[in-house]
């Protein structure tokens, strides 16, 4: 069973690979972020140049219909991004993931009950859900559509991690590590949470993209975060009434927006292949 | 003296099915008993009832007392206290036994450290790296170091078992259960295994419950023998006994069966 790997070079490379990319991609959404917390190219409030100018050596993405500059617009948006992701996927790990392992180990009525439930959750468009929290609440915040995002990531992550953690707990290794005296906690954070994470993170991964996704939509919409938190989807929307004079406004926050949600993927993929040692073998 | 286990009675049974029915033995410390049966006895039934880890479906009665206290009916958390202390288990199928994603090092760390923490009050890190090391080589696997950093899938299936039974030996329990440790495993290896599981239980002086359905492997390593057929105990008493003279039928089928295999084999008696 352990002699033979043959297949163990390619797969390895392939993953480096996606791993780099995934890491250079997201690497640089990051760092883009933190400068922006020191400084910009231009003031992101007000006119720099003239309106809608092409990209030239001053501004290097042109500037919109005001005169800002897109470039620091854009890099703006790049933090407002990953606030957005990281807020979402923090919020929906934290109360789904204990949903789920509390669903998994619940009674068999209460575990219908709260898969039910879930599924219904589910089954609600998460735009229309955030579109909702934002509506209600008095001005549109970036942290009421992170809130309502995480809340609709939560019911998606708690149903994936109760089904997982169910098929980790009828593991022969679970009763043996139980026969050792291995308390219910203590499987839960030695065995389940381990052995559910590579899928997990997975699915963080994709949550994260398909939140920036859903901010980027909100704020198209008009529901986004007010000024100065500049969003790509803002800008998308901006761009929208000058699309055939000036494309540029609107290529190039939708790069940025593709860029960081297909990196995260890459990313999430480069990383289980690295953390699960049994890869690369059966399985 | 009470003995270390005494299973009175016990019944085992889901869904109007009867899996066991109404057995009763005692194992006393430093004693070692074997229960054997074809495939479908009711043999794993009767052992984890006796830890106490049998799903919520199946439904127990009778009265197990393991070193003083009662199993049957008793909570989860009290029960635990018992897990690792009064008895450990070493599973048929070393594979599926180890975490495939825990370095093999530091699942034998577990139950190092709360034993540790039972016995000493505080644990160092160097203490149960010591232990750990220790019981690699204890249980004869070369490159203790190499082992312990090494996942369940990167080493061979003897060696796997090796490690499980050095995990139950952490524990260091008063009642060692062996469900069918070597059936897994190739001719060559089971007699390695069997060995080695002998040795440890005379150094250790643990008692053991030794499953099997194979008697020349029971015969070597046990004095006394429980036959269970269908959940019913149809036969007990030492081995030479039970297996020398037979008073049951289902007995003797299964030493005739053990002797046929032998002879085909070519082995000679054991
Ligand atoms: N979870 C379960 N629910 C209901 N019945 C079960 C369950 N697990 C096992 N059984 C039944 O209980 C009976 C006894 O099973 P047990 O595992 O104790 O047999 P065994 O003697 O250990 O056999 P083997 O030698 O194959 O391991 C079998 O008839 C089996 O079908
Ligand atoms: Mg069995």
């Amino acid at each position: 069973m352990t002699a033979l790997d043959l297949s163990s070079d390619r797969p390895a490379r392939r993953h480096s690979l996606a791993l780099s990319i995934g890491l250079a991609l997201v690497g640089l959404n990051v760092a883009v972020a933190i400068l922006t917390l020191f400084c910009t190219p231009y003031d992101p409030l007000n006119a720099s140049g003239g309106r809608l100018e092409a990209p030239s050596l001053l501004h290097w993405v042109g500037t919109d219909r005001l005169g800002r500059d897109y470039l620091t617009q854009i890099m703006i948006g790049a933090r407002t991004a990953l606030i957005v992701g990281t807020g979402a996927v923090a919020i929906g790990a934290s109360i789904g993931v204990t949903l789920g392992i509390l669903a998994a180990f619940a009674t068999r009525l209460l575990d219908d009950v709260m898969a039910a439930t879930l599924d219904i959750l589910i089954a609600f468009p998460t735009l229309l859900l955030a579109m909702l929290v934002v509506a209600a609440s008095d001005s549109a915040s970036l942290w009421s559509a992170i809130l309502a995002l995480g809340l609709a990531i939560s019911a998606i992550v708690a149903r994936l991690t109760r089904i997982l953690a169910k098929r980790v707990l009828r593991q022969d290794y679970i009763i043996a590590s139980r026969t050792s005296g291995t308390s219910w906690p203590g499987v839960v954070v030695r065995h389940v949470l381990p052995n559910i994470w590579p899928t997990l993170s997975v699915n963080f991964a994709l949550q994260f993209g398909l939140a920036v996704i859903a901010e980027a939509s909100l704020s198209y919409l008009g529901l986004g975060a007010p000024p100065p938190n500049a969003s790509w989807g803002r800008l998308l929307q901006e761009a929208q009434g000058t699309v055939y004079t000036a494309p540029v406004g609107a290529i190039a926050p939708g790069i940025a927006l593709v860029a960081l949600v297909i990196g995260m993927n890459l990313l999430a993929d480069g990383l289980r292949d690295v953390g699960d040692p049994t890869r690369g073998r059966s399985r | 003296m009470s003995a270390l286990l005494s299973v009175q009675g016990l019944t085992v049974s889901t869904g109007g099915k009867t899996l066991v029915s109404d057995v009763s033995f005692s194992i006393g410390s430093g004693e070692r008993m074997g229960l054997i049966g074809e495939s479908g006895s009711g043999k794993s039934m009767t052992a984890m009832a006796i830890t106490g880890l049998l799903p919520a479906n199946i439904s127990v009665t009778g009265s197990i007392m393991l070193d003083g206290q009662e199993v049957v009916g008793t909570d989860d958390k009290h029960l635990n206290r018992l897990r690792g202390v009064a008895t450990a288990v070493v599973f048929q199928e070393p594979l599926t036994a180890l975490d495939p994603l825990m370095k093999i090092g530091k699942q034998i760390a577990e139950p190092v450290r709360r034993r540790l923490a039972r016995e000493q009050g505080r644990v160092t890190r160097l203490a149960v790296d010591r232990e750990v090391l220790d019981l690699l080589d204890k249980v004869a696997l070369p490159q203790p170091e190499r082992i312990a950093n090494a996942y369940p899938h990167e080493v061979s299936g003897g060696q796997r078992q090796r490690v499980a039974i050095a995990m139950a030996l952490a524990c260091r329990p008063k009642l060692l259960i062996a469900d069918e440790p070597t059936t897994a495993l190739d001719v060559t290896t089971q007699a390695e295994i069997l060995k080695l599981l002998d040795g440890l239980v005379r150094e250790t002086g643990m008692a053991l419950l030794f499953i099997s359905h194979d008697l020349p492997v029971v015969a070597e390593v046990v004095e006394r023998v429980m036959v269970l057929r269908d959940g019913i105990a149809v036969e007990e008493g030492a081995v030479a006994d039970v297996f020398g003279n037979p008073s049951h039928d289902y007995t003797q089928t299964l030493v005739d069966a053990a002797r046929v295999f032998d002879e085909a084999l070519g082995r000679t008696g054991s």
